[in-house]
Formats: C-alpha cells, sequence, structure tokens
C-alpha cells in the first residue's frame, strides 16, 4: 500500500473511531466541574508561600520583611567572618588536626599534641611543667598559620603555655582545664589516665 | 461566558479556582484526549476513564503548568502516562475480548472496501505493539509533530520516527496478509 493511502487511512480510521464512541464524552465537562466545585487546584510551596504572604497585612509584612533581611545579613556577616577571621578559622583547622590526631595517637598512649593558631606568627613554641618550662618550638610546615609539634610523655598531669613572639598564651581551648598562675592562666592537660581526652 | 475567552485567560480563571473556565477547557480538550486515550487503549471504558481522570489529575496540578509550553502537549503527556498506567494494570487485570463495534471484523453486511480497509486498520492498530501504536495514534489521530510527540513520550525523536515508521510497516504488512486470507 503507498505511503500517503496508509496515512490517510489511519486518520480517518482513528477520527471515524472517536466520533463513533463520541457519545461518551457528552456532560464529561459538566461531571468534572461537579467533581471539583469547591475544590482548588493544589499549590506549589512558593505559591503558598507567596499566597500566604500577600493575605498578610501590611504592618506584619513589614515586620517580616525586616526580620528576613536581617537573617540574612547576619548569616553573610557569619559566614564573612568565619572566612576572614585568623582566629576564628584557626579555630575549625585546628579541632580538625586534632581530631586527626587524636585517631593517630590511639594505638600509642602518651602522644600529645599541641596546636596553636598563630597566623603570621614568627616563632611558636610550647612551654610546661613537662620540660621544665623550657621553649620547645612549634614548626607550620604548610604554613596555613597553624603551629604544631607532637611530644611523647609518659603518663601524669602537666601544666602548659603558649609564647607566641614572646607573648605569653595560656589558654589553650583544647586543654582538659585551666588553673590561675602568676595572674595568669596556664592549661593543663592529662596522658594515660582513663578518662583524658589523648 | 467563558467559552469567548482564549486559553490563557481560562487557565488563569481556573488557578483562581474557577472550575467553570476549567469545565470549558473541558469541553475543548475532551475530544482529542479521548481519541489519545483511545488510541492507546483500544477500548473506550478505559478511554473514557483515563480522559476524566486526565482532567481531574490536569486541574489539582495546574500550577506545575507553565504558560510558555503548549497546554495541549502538556495534557497530552498527562494523559498519555495515566495509558500507560492503566495498560500495565491491565496486563495483571485483562478484560473481555473488544465488542465487534471496536474490532471490526469481516461482517458481510460491511462489504464496501473503503469500510474493510478500515477495519483492519483498527484490527492491525490493536494487535501492533504500544510503543509503535501511542506515537501513530499522536501524529495521525492528535497530528502532533514529531518533537511534540517525543516530548510527551519522553522519547527522543529519532525513536519516535522508527517506532512511526516500523509500526506503519507492521501495519502494511498486516492489512496485505488479511486482504490475501480474504480473497482466498
Amino acid at each position: 500500500m503507498h505511503e500517503d493511502k496508509l496515512e490517510k487511512l489511519l486518520r480517518d480510521t482513528l477520527q471515524q473511531e472517536v466520533s463513533k464512541e463520541r457519545h461518551y464524552l457528552d456532560g464529561l465537562e459538566k461531571k468534572i466541574v461537579a467533581e471539583l466545585t469547591g475544590q482548588l487546584p493544589k499549590r506549589g510551596w512558593l505559591q503558598t508561600l507567596t499566597q500566604l504572604f500577600a493575605q498578610m497585612q501590611r504592618s506584619r509584612r513589614r515586620q517580616l520583611t525586616v526580620i528576613g533581611i536581617t537573617a540574612v545579613i547576619f548569616l553573610f556577616l557569619g559566614i564573612f567572618v568565619s572566612e576572614r577571621v585568623p582566629l576564628v578559622r584557626g579555630l575549625f583547622s585546628v579541632y580538625d588536626k586534632q581530631q586527626k590526631a587524636t585517631i593517630a595517637t590511639n594505638s600509642d598512649e602518651g602522644q600529645l599534641l599541641f596546636v596553636m593558631p598563630a597566623p603570621g606568627a614568627q616563632t611558636v613554641a610550647v612551654v610546661g611543667s613537662f620540660n621544665n618550662w623550657k621553649p620547645i618550638l612549634l614548626t607550620d610546615e604548610d604554613k596555613d598559620g597553624i603551629w604544631l609539634t607532637n611530644l611523647s610523655l609518659p603518663p601524669g598531669r602537666y601544666e602548659y603555655a603558649f609564647v607566641v613572639d614572646g607573648r605569653w598564651w595560656g589558654q589553650d581551648p583544647l586543654a582538659d582545664e585551666y588553673v590561675r598562675s602568676f595572674g595568669g592562666y596556664n592549661s593543663v592537660r592529662y596522658v594515660g589516665y582513663a578518662g583524658d581526652k589523648i | 461566558m467563558y467559552h469567548v475567552q482564549d486559553e490563557a485567560s481560562l487557565l488563569r480563571a481556573s488557578l483562581d479556582g474557577e472550575v467553570e473556565a476549567w469545565g470549558e477547557i473541558v469541553n475543548r480538550y475532551k475530544e482529542a484526549v479521548f481519541g489519545l486515550c483511545l488510541g492507546f487503549l483500544r477500548n473506550h471504558a478505559d478511554a473514557e476513564d483515563i480522559s476524566h481522570d486526565t482532567f481531574i489529575r490536569a486541574y489539582e496540578n495546574l500550577y506545575r503548568y507553565r504558560v510558555e509550553k503548549r497546554f495541549s502537549t502538556w495534557i497530552f503527556t498527562i494523559a498519555s502516562n495515566l495509558c500507560r498506567n492503566r495498560l500495565r494494570y491491565r496486563r495483571h487485570h485483562p478484560i473481555a475480548p473488544l465488542p465487534a463495534q471496536m474490532e471490526g471484523g469481516c461482517n458481510p453486511a460491511t462489504t464496501i472496501a473503503q469500510e474493510d480497509r478500515q477495519a483492519q486498520i483498527r484490527q492491525g492498530l490493536s494487535r501492533l505493539p504500544y510503543r509503535y501504536r501511542t506515537p501513530i495514534t499522536l501524529r495521525y489521530y492528535n497530528d502532533l509533530s514529531y518533537h511534540q510527540i517525543a516530548r510527551i513520550l519522553s522519547l527522543p525523536e529519532g525513536t519516535v520516527k522508527t517506532h512511526i515508521y516500523r509500526g506503519k510497516a507492521l501495519l502494511r504488512q498486516e492489512i496485505g496478509e488479511m486482504e490475501v486470507i480474504n480473497h482466498a
């Protein structure tokens, strides 16, 4: 059969088939209208929010706008601060390194990691009761401002502090406790005892 | 009131909950949707059910419709998906054979050549695999372009063309065989 003839036949057949069955469609729109009366189309979450917002009183809408804008400003400020301020950024890195060190030292009790965030510092040292308060230099090999050293220590309680470019820094955020000493603070870490953090 | 309005206004009104406007949309598209369903399913009862469900489903999900797209393509896509689901259901819940009116058949009373041919086409369509039948219906009943058919069936345009070509080849073969049987 020729192509055009078959196509024409297909069209005619399908149309005739529908026209024969058309009576089934009588009143379909009325039936559907009756079924849907009182029912609203569903809404997407964005449309629902927009509609709620539009229905609010003007003063309420203004309040909500101010709260929203303030929240967004604080969010961006928080991101900016955490990215820009070295101490905040450093703290995150310190915790990360401390976590890695904890995993590394699990099989080797007595290893104590000292970490100090000090971007731009020339020298960072740790002094403590473990070596009669003589400075032990920390290193920053990857130049990310996080200085660290790992010391092998026998079990015990150790008081210590950092010295950053000659300035005493006695409150290590990773210490187990703090003690007052000569008008300042020293940090304390425990090694080898049950319940210690290393 | 609604019958004079353009499609976009009717859809906007429907979205605002004016079901009468949706009724006018149903009125305009019911035959096209029913024809599509009948072509796909080859059963008027199922086609009627699915046409009804299509309009209900489309109204409920009207917010998903994007005005920059053709409404016909969108509603045909819904109908096509519902038809596919119904066919899947029918695989496990088959119905009695179609009445002679739908199947056509070689009724001695209808010996006019054209009617015979149409009956053969109807029979051929019913036997045709679903993947060939759907694009053929959309092409020759709904008069859609290959591009629109491809969007409705979520198939590449090339695949649509191939399916239509193969479907027609199978139909031609079936008609040829039937003619041989009838002449014997």
